[in-house]
């Protein structure tokens, strides 16, 4: 039996489908859509990492670029040379010879976005806040005696012992001062139970109490950060009226919005854009210098990693690994080594001895330490993907090197929490992390990589239990009562001490790629917050 | 029947109950650390900052006493604070859902729409290229993966040809509409701006399209092997022999009976593409359930998982409970008891 089709039915159905769906994309192409009047927003694409807006709870890489935004530090550090410090609400600033008290005297012109002038005791609330809730940067804050504050613009900062850190560190953007008497309004604290008694979280991620070039406009976590900017800014007024930091998780589809010009910053894009975009005159790529670097950290102490309380194996495994392969394989080469846990371009970086790759050395080191014959090594990691290096890439390139020396490397990529568990009970014997700055003080890198009472790594890197290197204690302590060439000759000695404790063996110091529209003026890496939003202009 | 729907909601939260209990339990369990996602890597060592972050999110207590505080806090209507972003996890749920309520409603329009479309078209020309070259698109969007298509397609479409919108909900650049359903083509409709709901339909369509492929290709089949069945029932030549066009049949009778079985289909296949839309979320900036669960899931996130699971529980039970009162509906034949 033939059967006659409903043919009309089912084509004309498809013919309006067709019709709707064109019509949908031809509206969207002709660019029909409102959007902002006037002048132009400057759009972001970033993977970002916010947990929280509150300047003095928030620790993160984005949370840097949105909160030196909105909020001003008492100096700031100059951007072509970051050991020098400059005026931002402080006009000037005096210290007296051991380190221990630092006075600023606040600019009587500064204010906040709501007109009220930025006074001493905002400097005092802020610093103590930072130091009793607690939070992930409360470290900036230890040492702290006492805060007087004689008139409305000075304020007089006590440490209990020498830090000469402190004017670095009172220009990272968690020390931004906040508007106290707004703040207290909505919930904030900075008494010494603030930990528990602050309940302004929530109002931080909405508003802004800030005196920088821009406010808080809205916050959609996971989605957007929005800055307006501030009609009552007491400097001069940045470029853009607003900018979008739109969240885009892959750096392939970052690249994809810079060039069809959704976009006018793209900051994650991998270093083999740049060829992609090579000749499009629209959009400009440039690789510049990091601070930033991603390491292997040994820990004898941890389960399984007792064959590493040898030195030589450690330095045998050094040896093993072909660095320029690794870093062509993560970055494509657009990255460097390093000496030591002090960065290239920080105090102390200076006449380190770079990693060398010898397989022989390595065989050599390894036979006298009598494991000629080889041994297995657990590595749990976190499956991290930061400053366009895939820790995964980079791990199987160290996994093929050290076979070369009869070392197998078990390889356990972890989720980043189920990785902390593992560090937090039996430890791992190798594993691979990253780091990045919070201020532009040398300090940083030996209380945290050096072998000191509050070093991270010094718990697991001995068999034996808590490792203390006096040497690395006292010269620390010496470089915070120093400044100048002094202060660098400490540094560079303690980072030979931590080069040669070789717990910590910094793989790779990529470089950062910046694409951005062509037309877009003043996109630098910033040493003090990644990118400095209010230094964006238009050509 | 609105005794059978009475009962089924009673028992609900019973059900929803069990839902959260199993969430919280399984959560627990995962051998991860949740104050890592807190505190920052840096800080895992430091004592002082990990134990004022556990006494602020209730993590110092025991587990049982964590459990009771959270279903009691529940019964308050307070799903917690997110750990990852800070807010109290209804209001996040709330924020996200309508973006991925419309995102799955466009999906299963397409998906249903479409589906019937071609099945129709494969059953009407049996065997014929029609019927292949509709089987073969309905086989190729159940079997791809969704992580692949979705990137193949915004490089072709949006990088390569530039017709299609970028990934996001609106283009960039343009101001939302004022919140009303959280829709933002419906809220573009109540503003009065038909630019910007072309701009928020015109973003659906891709991720959309995406999603609703697979279930065209499960509802194609279905209709065409339904009408199929139907087209050799003695019905139908009875209704060919009293002279009724060969389109009145169709539509009137053939079609009619042959989407009984969709609306099953249907019923399951929202709830699914709705507590489904992690890939597509992903892959297109989407700020919905879907993104927001996977966040949860990496940080740990205990009461934004929690309250994830509530919601996908108490999607599932409603969509459950919409397939069987559609059902009768549709079919006099069932009886709900």
């Amino acid at each position: 039996m033939n059967v006659r089709r409903p043919r009309r039915i089912a084509w004309k159905a498809a013919i309006a489908t067709a019709a709707v769906a064109v019509l949908a994309l031809t509206a969207c192409s002709t660019g029909a859509a409102t959007v902002a009047d006037g002048e132009r927003q400057l759009v972001i694409a970033r993977a970002m990492d916010v947990s929280t807006l509150d300047p003095q709870r928030g620790y993160c890489d984005t949370c840097q670029i949105v909160l030196s935004a909105l909020y001003e530090t008492v100096v700031t550090v100059d951007p072509e040379d970051t050991t020098k410090i400059l005026p931002r609400l402080a006009t000037e600033w005096t210290n007296n010879e051991d380190y221990t008290s630092f006075t600023f005297i606040l600019d009587p012109e500064a204010t906040f976005a709501d007109g009220s002038a930025v006074e001493a005791a905002d400097v005092k609330w802020t610093f103590e806040r930072l130091l009793n809730l607690q939070g992930s940067a409360s470290f900036l804050m230890a040492g702290l005696a006492s805060i007087d504050t004689p008139d409305a613009t000075t304020v007089t900062v006590n440490f209990s012992a020498p830090n000469s850190a402190f004017l670095a560190i009172v220009a990272a953007p968690y020390t931004g001062i906040v508007n106290s008497e707004l703040a207290e309004e909505n919930g904030a604290s900075a008494a010494a139970d603030a930990a528990t008694a602050d309940v302004s979280e929530d109002w931080f991620l909405q508003n802004s109490a800030g005196s920088g070039p821009y406010t808080l406009a809205g916050y959609e976590a996971g989605q957007s950060v929005e800055l307006t900017r501030s009609d009552e800014y007491w400097g001069a007024a940045p470029t853009f009226p607003s900018v979008l930091i739109n969240e885009v998780t892959d750096s392939s589809s970052q690249l994809q919005q810079l060039q069809q010009g959704d976009v006018d910053i793209a900051m994650q894009v991998s270093s083999d854009s740049i060829e992609q975009l090579a000749g499009n005159a629209d959009v400009t790529t440039e690789l510049v210098d990091s601070f930033n670097y991603i390491y292997l950290e040994f820990a004898p102490g941890a389960v399984g990693g007792e064959v590493l309380d040898d030195p030589r194996v450690r330095e045998a495994i050094k040896y093993a690994i072909d660095y320029d392969k690794v870093i062509d394989a993560t970055v494509g080469g657009n990255g460097k080594t390093q000496g030591s846990p002090i960065p290239n371009g920080f105090e102390g970086s200076e006449d380190q001895v770079l990693p060398e790759y010898n397989v022989e050395k390595a065989k050599e080191l390894l036979a006298e330490a009598g494991l000629a014959d080889g041994f297995t090594l657990p590595a749990a990691y976190p499956k991290f993907a930061v400053y366009g290096v895939d820790f995964d890439v980079m791990m199987q390139s160290i996994q093929q090197d050290l076979v070369e020396v009869g070392i197998t490397l078990e390889l356990q990529p972890l989720e980043y929490t189920q990785w902390a568990e593992i560090l937090g009970t039996d430890g791992s014997p190798l594993t691979a992390v990253y780091f990045a700055p919070d201020h532009t003080d040398s300090s940083q890198y030996v209380s945290y990589f050096g072998m000191v009472p509050s070093g991270a790594w010094s718990e697991t890197a001995s068999v034996a239990g808590p490792v203390t290197n006096q040497a690395e204690v006292e010269g620390l302590a010496t470089a915070l009562t120093q400044s100048g060439a002094d202060r660098a000759a400490t540094y560079t000695e303690l980072g030979k001490e931590m080069a040669s404790d070789l717990i910590i063996l910094p793989i790779v110091n990529p470089q950062l790629v910046l694409a951005y529209a062509s037309d877009v003026t003043g996109v630098e890496y910033s040493p003090c917050c990644n990118l400095d939003l209010a230094a964006l202009g238009l050509k | 029947m609105t005794r059978f729907v009475l009962k089924r909601i009673a028992v609900m939260p019973l059900l929803l109950l069990g839902v959260v209990t199993i969430a919280f339990v399984i959560s627990r369990l995962l051998p991860a650390n949740p104050i890592a996602a807190i505190v920052g890597q840096r800080n895992l060592g430091n004592e002082a900052i990990v134990a004022a972050a556990e006494r602020k999110w209730g993590l110092d207590q025991p587990l049982i006493v964590q459990y009771f505080n959270y279903i009691g806090n529940l019964f308050r209507g307070d799903l917690g604070t997110s750990f990852v972003t800070k807010s109290p996890v209804l209001s996040d749920l709330a924020d996200r859902l309508p973006a991925t309520l419309e995102l799955a409603l466009m999906a299963l329009v397409i998906g249903a729409v479409g589906g019937v479309i071609l099945g129709v078209v494969s059953a009407s020309r049996k065997d014929k290229f029609a019927d292949h070259l509709s089987r073969l698109f309905a086989l190729v969007g159940s079997s791809l993966p969704i992580f692949w298509t979705g990137l193949l397609f915004l490089f072709v479409f949006y990088a390569q040809l530039g017709i299609a919108p970028s990934p996001g909900r609106l283009s960039s650049r343009v101001v939302p509409p004022p919140h009303v359903t959280g829709f933002y083509t419906v809220d573009a409709l109540v503003a009065g701006n038909p630019a910007l709901f072309w701009d928020a339909f015109s973003h659906l369509l891709l991720p959309a399209f995406i999603m609703g492929w697979g279930l065209m290709g499960t509802i194609s089949r279905l209709v065409r092997a339904s009408m199929l069945d139907e087209l050799g029932a003695d019905y139908v030549r009875t209704v060919r022999a009293k002279g009724v066009s060969e389109g009145q049949l169709m539509r009137g009778h053939v079609l009619r009976n042959s989407l009984t079985p969709v609306v099953t289909v249907l019923g399951f296949a929202f709830g699914a593409l709705l507590m489904g839309a992690v890939l597509v979320e992903t892959i297109f900036s989407w700020n919905g359930i879907g993104s927001y669960a996977v966040e949860a899931t990496r940080a740990l996130d205990y009461p934004a998982i929690n309250g994830v699971s509530l919601l996908g529980g108490a999607v599932f039970l409603l969509a459950n409970l919409a397939t069987d009162v559609t059902y009768a509906v549709v079919d006099p034949r069932v009886r709900l008891v």
